[in-house]
Order: C-alpha cells, then structure tokens, then sequence
C-alpha cells in the first residue's frame, strides 16, 4: 500500500500522466456512441454524450493544468498514450471492460460504471491487487505494479493527497511546488463549454480544486447529483438516458422528476465492436478510410499537445478539428463492412507507429 | 439557461381575468422580456401575454425549427416557424408587386403601395430575435440630432450621452462581443475602461480580402474625403469572454435554453446560419432574457392575442386590454379574456403596436399614431471575386465599411453601412441553391466536376449590402382597416409605404460605390435589378431593388409635447398615463445601427420608470385637508 504513495515529484508527474490518459480514455467510446446516433434523431441521447466528450476536453485540460503548474509536461503522443480497446478500468477488486460500440443500453451501463461515485468501504481497500485480467488498466497505480485503485475517485484521491504531502514537503525544505510556466495554463479565454471552465493551477489550492472538479463532474459532489459548478454529473446524466426522465434541482439520486425524455434505441448504426484495422479487407476504401482516420487523430493529440504545452490559444481551432474527426467518424459508421451481415465500420482508435497493432499497414 | 418548467402554463385566461397585476405586457419578445425581467426583479407581478404558441421553450422546441428550416425548400427568414393564422406574421414570399391604386390584401400584411415592402417580424416567444442576425451597433451621436445638424428628419429628446448607459445594460443582456477600439467612430464613446462581455470576433477571410483592396480608399462625400476600413462588427453571439468585463469580474456567455441542463451554445461555432436561427444557440434571442424573468415569477399567457386596448374616457388611463385566447392555430375558436393592470406596456413590434392602439381608436392626440413608419432600405451589390476566398464561412457577416454612417453629406443624402456578407450571393440570388440548379441543369455537371464548379462559383462570391437610413416620413404608414382581418377577428394592419428620395440619393451614391469596390477588388460586377421585382424602386432614370431591413421602427414616435409626439422620453404615452409603448415603434429617427440593441437600451431606461410609477402610485397619499400637498 505503501508503495503506491505520492513522495517524490517524479511520481506526481506519473499519476498526472495517467489522469491524462485515463480522462482521454473515454473519448474515443464516447465519440463513437455519439456518431452511431443516426443525423436528427435521438436529440436527447445526442445531446448527453455530446456534452459528457466536450467535458472530457475540460478534464484532459485541467489535468494538463495541474500538469503544468508542477513543472510536468503533459504528453498525448506518447506510444502508450491511447489504450487498446477494450480498455479496463477498476470496479472494485475487479475491473471492467470499455468497449469502443455503437450507442445501445450496454454501452449506456458502461457508462455509467465509468463515472460511477464509489468509495473504498474501507481504507485497506482503496489499492487493491490487480485483478486477473492481462489487459492495460487505466487508472492503476502507476508506481506500484500489480496494485489498483478501487475506482477512479480513489485514483484521483490519491493524487489530491500527493498534492498536499508534496506541497508541505516542499514547504518545510523552502522549495516551490508549483513552479510551473503560468502561460501553459489554459484558461477560460480558451475553452470554455457551457459546462464548467478551466481552473487555472497556480498553486495548491487550485490544484485540488481542478482535481476535484474532474472527479466530481464525473459522479457527483458528496453524494449529490450535482458536481460544484451546480452542473449534472455525469452518472445522473446517463442516468437520465435509462430512467427516461430528466433529473432536476432537489432531486434524489435515481429519482429523477424532471421532463421525460425519449431514447430510440433502434434508431442507431450497429458498429462493429472494438474494431481493428485488420477487420477491414486488405485493399478496401474502408481501411484506408479507417487508417485516414487514425492518423487524423493522432494529429488531433498532437495539437493537444502543443495546445498544453505552451500554445493554449490553439484551443480556439479545436471546434473545427472537431468538426472534422466528426465527418470522418460519420464516414466509417455509415458504412457496412463488406461480407458481415450489415455491421458497419467504426474508426479504430490505433495510433500509427504504436507497437503490436494494425495501424502501420494500409496495404 | 434554465427555463423553468411548466412555466409557459401557470396560469390561464380564466385565472388571468380575475388577476390585478402590477404590470401587463403584450409581446414575448425581446423588449417584453427585459421589461418583464426588470420589472419582476423589482418586486412587481406581471402578467406577459404571447400572441403565439406557448409551450415551455426546450431544447426540442428549438430542435422542431431548426429541423423545419433544414427541411424547407425556401429558406427565408421565417421559414424555421410554422404557420399560424390567429397570430399570422408576414413572410417574404407574400410579397406581390403592387399595382397603383390596388393593393394588395393576399399576405399578412395589406400594402398599399407604392413600394411593397417584404420586411418581416416573428410572432413566435422570442420574438423577431430568433431570427436575427444580431448585428448590434449603438447609434451615432449624429443620429439623435439629424434635425438640428442636418436638416434632415426629427431630433431625438434624448441624446447619445442619455441612453449610454442604458447600451452598457443592453449589452449585457444580450452578451455582446466586440472590442471598444474597432467600435469608437463617428463619435460613438464610451467611458474610460469600457470593454464589451466578450472580446471581438474576428474578420472572417472574405472580410480580409475586401479590406485588402478597399482599405484606404478615399471617396468624396458631401465635399469631404473619408477613407474606407473594413471593420468587424459587435455581435449579439457568443465569443471569447473578456475577462477584464465588469471590474475585473469578466462575464459568463449564456447558451442554450431549455427546461433541463443544457450545455451548448457557450460560444459562436461559425456554421454560418445565424439567420433565420442559429443552431446553437450561441446567437443571443430574448428567450435567453424570458428564461430568467420566468424565474423571477412572470406569468405566461401565451396564445392570448391582445384585440383592444380599453381606456378610461374620463382621464385616459388603461383600464384593461382585451384578448383572444386561442387553442388550435388553425381553428378560429377563441374565448375572450381580460388582462388588467396598474400599468401596462406595449412591446408587439413597430406594427402590431400601432396596429393594436388604431384598432382600439386610439390614434394619440398628436395623430401620429402608426406614422412614420421606418425600415432600413437594403440595396444589395453583387460580384464574383477574381480568387477563392473562403465565402460561406463564418458567420452570416463579420464586418464591413461603417465611415458613410455619419458624415456632413447626410444633408443630402442618406447615409449608410455595408454588410459583407460571408453567406455570399445568398440574400440577392438564392445561392447556393440557384447556383447548384445551374451548373447541373445548364452545366450538365455531376460528381467531381460539380463539386469543383460549386467550390469554384460559390466560394468566390461577394455581395455588399448597404443598409440605408430612411428618415421618418408622416406618410409612411400603419392603419387598420375593418374589411381586413385576421382568422381571430384582428384587424390586419394596413401598410403605406414608399422609399423617401433622400434614402434613394444615398442608394445611388451606393450603387456607385459599389461599383468602384468592385473595379479595386478586380471583381466582376453581376448586379442586376429586376423591373418585376416587388421592391423595384425607380430613382433619376435608374432602377434598384431595395429590400426591407425587417428593422421596423417610428409608428409611435417619441418627442417632446402630445403635439409632436406619441410617447415622452420615458416611452410613457402622452394620452394614457399608465401606458408604456415600448420597441422601435419609440424611436424617432433609425440611423444607420440595426435597432435592436437601441431598442433594448431604450427598454431599460423604460422599465426604471415604469418602477417609479409603480412605487409612486402604490404609496400612501398624504390626505392633509390640502389637496396640493398630496403625493406626487
């Protein structure tokens, strides 16, 4: 247990790396459900994974914050940095897998476990020992091989408690923590989404602020529904997808007594599921669409990159770049893959270079 | 934003009828939604009633224009909402060539002639902001004093210096994103450390290229050389917000309205339909403001068109106003309803304002009730730009040339501000469609080659628009008539109108310049007005199309007396004590500044009297034994 604790700066900077990774994790399932929905239906469904992706960006950019403002620097083009699908998160003393599909009640409960509020009933159990799945698990400790956090509330616990111990550290040797290039920052000029807006990190107390805020838009502030900018949390807005009813001020947790919304759950293109560029016939219009994508998403996390490490104006041209991934999405997804049955292709998520997958090869 | 739900039905006609209110408004548009909000912020019970359907706005509602727009094969600007023969509005498409002496009854509007305008307002909640462009200007100082300093037109009773603050209040409302800088000209000021919500938004590329060639250019007017500049314009649409606003305090952009948590619209996307409905959001409509004033406890009745305005013979106040109440747009079937008041308050547009007070025989003792009725005239110019330069993006315009606003010519001539428009040929051909029925039905053009053609026709367009004043002419009017009514059993307002020879001097001027715009830019001109066109005005042997600006103003004009004016600096009618007539029907003189944000500021500085008024007659009057000590 010990061994997964937060002492030195190196290690911050690691488990700042994998919130990074974790937080951007979820884009690519989430992207994909949203551009499954068939064009002008399903407006609700559309319209809550739409803003849960826009707010995964907000999380990915206040991690890049605290990043910054401890002299790290965050990086999206590292060969590890996007997940083979399915990815696997913690569920407890297990883990769960995420699967890149088309929207569909499934994937809504994948959802949900991912931003599910869950707290270690007891302390010994907020690391526990890996479960047996071989898979890459986000969210793990990434200082103590073989150990997991109970949940991804845990893991961000984890870093809120580095961030004090660090600062206090410190502290008593006269050194600053926070010694991070201010204009790294990316603040509210560059981003903003409706649903809350970026923290700029200058010092311990805005560090956990923006910890908290990722953790808390996810499931909730103290057991309420909603997060510390009076926003949804994104549990109770999936939620809101199975109860058929939107939630609204004053409600309980799984009672929600707002509008009623109406999900078409048929109305959605069947994907192929964690597809991988080697289910595409070798030659086919669709895997050289499907590798276009890829390498259009891999340049999409390297303007990230830029974009957090010393260029956060770029963010502004971020709409268009998500004009664009959308396009190409919606390429893919509107087409049946060749010889199965009417299920359509689905992009791939395989970062060009990356060892062990597809994505090198068109031919 | 939040609308609170259910709250488009708390009340009813019966529920109504038997209600005081403190304040009835007629009009769920922009100037009924910042009186509605001031005054429910203030403490006062107000009852808003909406000619128009009246379920909760959500995001679905908004969803049904929108998909009602992609749908339409016409994509004017009233085409994202529905017909509705109990609140009709007038749509472009009803407009017919008049011929004298015979006018023509077959749209909404009954037009008189000669010119036929094909100008609109939105009878829906929000009102005509829902398809706005959201072009917010302030007017010039020069504009408030077009008598005095140049003989042309009325003086306003207020000055620039009187209703800045209330732009600051009405910049606020609507999130407006511009910077001082680009927007400090022609003496337009603004107090030391001003800076709008947002910061600009930037030229688009189009923008550049014309300021590439056009920037510097020096023309004559009225004996003067002024140098052309292409400049962004402040927008009512989301933007980057300044985080120096307010102190220091920065400003929080609102989007998208519904009755459940919505995130979108928090800023502009450039998808470059802003009219006739923004598909974000990110455009600011008075929805944004009726949210909040719901809120505040508003009362709602929607589908309650107001028939008559009741007065008091003796002293004039409003008694009551007198509804219809409907359920079925389609079906004539009404109960008749009774909205009383301490005060009440007028915000339906220019024209259904007038159109009400002459229904109910109430033309003001000064007889200008429904004259001076003013629209912007539009001359639109077209040309086909020698490169590529990326029309079609952005949003509908960024920026333009402002210098001929205001200027010593304005003795002779109508000044005026040019548009450019990023949806290119749009507004004067129908492009792109027309062009997409071209190159295949004349071109025979398909796959590749067509997409290569359309880029190449399309992303090379410019069209300038030149937005004219027009001054305040008694003649250009609204009456009623009892022949023409509604499917309600309203009276339809009756229109007279043509285009003053003061504006078409300023139109000729234009056309001119345009021109030599052009010939700068190296751009072929395709400008060509056609002589069957409805708004074909003939001016000096030549001929123009001029279109309507659907920026209607003057129908019950402010002043100083009961003699030459309808309502006080107040917007408070002469006649009726307890009557607020409030909109562009107030303003005297238009400028050259989309009226909007004027109309707005106009509103708050209303609304702080109407609150006086409301607390002066609530008080307790003094009874001394003397008369002439009571309360005033």
């Amino acid at each position: 247990m010990t061994d997964a604790k937060i002492t030195t700066i190196e290690q911050l900077h690691a488990y700042l790396y994998a919130a990074l990774q974790l937080e951007h994790a979820t884009i690519p399932p989430y992207l994909t459900a949203l551009y499954s929905l068939r064009n002008e239906s399903n407006s609700p469904a559309w319209r809550i994974l739409r803003v849960v992706v826009v707010e995964e960006m907000l999380h990915l950019s206040l991690a890049a914050n605290v990043m910054n403002a401890v002299g790290g620097t965050p990086d999206l083009t590292a060969p590890d940095f996007v997940p083979d699908y399915p990815a696997c998160l913690p569920d407890g003393e297990d883990d769960f897998a995420v699967d890149i599909q088309s929207f569909s009640a499934a994937a809504v409960d994948t959802f949900l476990m991912i931003e599910r509020p869950a707290q270690a009933p007891r302390a010994e159990l907020r690391l526990v020992p890996r479960g047996a799945s071989a898979r890459h698990l986000l969210a793990a400790s990434p200082t103590a091989p073989g150990m997991q956090y109970y949940s991804i509330g845990e893991f961000y616990a984890e870093i809120s408690r580095g961030l004090r111990y660090l600062s206090d550290e410190y502290a008593r040797e006269g050194r600053e923590l926070f010694t991070g290039d201010r204009r790294r920052q990316v603040t509210p000029e560059f981003f903003y989404s409706g649903g809350g807006e970026p923290i700029v990190v200058t010092g311990l107390e805005s560090a956990l602020r923006a910890v908290d805020f990722i953790a808390g838009q996810g499931e909730g502030l103290g057991g309420g529904i909603y997060d510390a900018g009076n926003e949804l949390a994104h549990y109770y807005r999936f939620e809101q997808l199975k109860a058929g009813r939107y939630y609204q001020k004053g409600d309980q947790p799984g009672r929600p007594t707002g509008p009623a919304l109406w999900v078409d759950w048929g109305n959605v293109y069947p994907v192929l599921k964690n597809a991988g560029l080697d289910d595409y016939p070798t030659g086919s219009e669709l895997r050289r669409v499907a590798h276009e994508f890829n390498e259009t998403y891999a340049g999409f996390l390297r303007f990230l990159t830029k974009a957090f490490t010393g260029q956060p104006e770029l963010l502004l041209e971020a709409v268009p770049q998500m004009f664009r991934l959308r396009d190409d999405i919606r390429r893919l997804i509107r087409n049946p893959i060749p010889g199965r049955d009417g299920v359509h292709a689905a992009p791939t998520f395989e970062m060009p270079g990356v060892a062990g997958s597809a994505a090198g090869s068109t031919a | 934003m939040l609308f609170p739900q259910g709250a488009a039905a708390r009340t009813d006609p019966q529920t109504v009828s038997g209600t005081i209110y403190d304040a009835v408004i007629v009009g769920g548009g922009i100037a009924g939604a910042i009186v509605a909000n001031q005054l429910s912020r203030a403490g006062q019970r107000v009852l808003l009633l909406e000619a128009g359907l009246g379920e909760d706005l959500t995001l679905e509602g908004y969803e049904d224009y929108l998909t009602r727009f992609y749908s339409a094969v016409s994509k004017d600007n009233q085409s994202p909402y529905p017909p509705n023969a109990n609140a009709p509005m007038p749509r472009p498409s009803q407009v017919r060539k008049i011929t004298p002496g015979r006018p023509d009854s077959s749209g909404y509007l009954v037009q008189n002639g000669p010119y036929a305008t094909d100008s609109t307002y939105t009878r829906v909640l929000g009102g005509t902001t829902m398809h706005w462009e959201a072009k917010v200007m302030r007017m010039l100082p020069e504009d408030f004093e077009m008598a005095s300093r140049h003989g042309q037109g009325l003086d306003w009773p207020i000055g620039y210096g009187d209703i800045e603050p209330y732009y600051q209040a009405a910049e606020r409302e609507i999130g407006v994103s511009a910077d001082v800088a680009d927007q400090a000209y022609l003496g337009v000021t603004y107090p030391p450390g001003y800076v709008f919500p947002m910061r600009g938004l930037p030229l688009s590329y189009l923008d550049k290229m014309v300021a590439a060639g056009v920037d510097g250019t020096e023309v004559e007017a009225g004996g003067e050389r002024v140098a052309l500049k292409v400049r962004p314009f402040p927008q009512g649409r989301n933007g980057i917000p300044n985080p120096d606003y307010d102190g220091g305090r920065g400003y929080i952009p609102v989007g998208a309205v519904s009755t459940h948590q919505v995130e979108e619209g928090g800023r502009c996307q450039g998808n470059n339909n802003c009219v006739p409905l923004c598909p974000v959001q990110a455009k600011y409509h008075a929805g944004k403001t009726l949210a909040k004033a719901l809120g505040n406890g508003v009362e709602l009745l929607a589908q309650a068109v107001a028939y008559r305005v009741h007065t008091d013979p003796v002293n004039g106040r409003v008694t009551h106003i007198e509804f219809r109440s409907y359920r079925d747009p389609s079906s004539p079937e009404y109960v008749t309803g009774t909205a009383r008041g301490r005060i009440f308050v007028l915000g339906a547009s220019a024209i259904e304002n007038a159109r009400l007070m002459l229904a109910s025989g109430l033309k003001s003792s000064s007889g200008l009730m429904g004259r001076n009725l003013m629209d912007h005239a539009y001359l639109l110019n077209w040309a086909l730009l020698p490169d590529i330069a990326g029309t079609g993006r952005g949003t509908n315009s960024t920026g333009g040339i402002v210098d001929l606003r205001g200027g010593s010519f304005r003795g002779r001539h109508a000044g005026f501000g040019i548009d450019i428009h990023n949806d290119g040929w749009g507004w004067a051909t129908g492009s792109p469609f027309s062009d997409l029925l071209h190159i295949v039905d004349a071109q025979h053009k398909f796959g590749p080659e067509l997409r290569r053609a359309l880029v190449d026709q399309v992303s090379r367009q410019l069209l300038l628009a030149f937005m004219i004043e027009v001054p305040p002419s008694q003649s250009n009017r609204v009456t009623v008539d009892p022949v023409h009514r509604d499917q309600l059993g309203n009276m339809r307002p009756v229109i007279s109108y043509s285009v003053p020879d003061y504006t078409m001097r300023g139109a000729a001027y234009g056309r001119r310049l345009a021109q030599r715009i052009f010939e700068r830019l190296g751009a072929e001109d395709y400008t060509a007005y056609d002589p069957a066109d409805p708004g074909y005005v003939t001016y000096e042997g030549q001929g123009y199309a001029i279109r309507g600006g659907n920026h209607l103003g003057g129908t019950h004009i402010m002043g100083t007396s009961p003699a030459n004016s309808v309502v006080d600096t107040a917007l408070r009618a002469w006649d009726h004590q307890n009557l607020y007539l409030v909109g562009g029907g107030a303003m005297p003189t238009i400028g050259t500044a989309n009226v909007t944000l004027t109309i707005a500021a106009l509103c708050f500085k209303s609304a702080e009297h109407m609150i006086e008024q409301l607390r002066a007659e609530r008080a307790p009057v003094a009874l001394s034994g003397s008369t002439s000590g009571s309360a005033q």
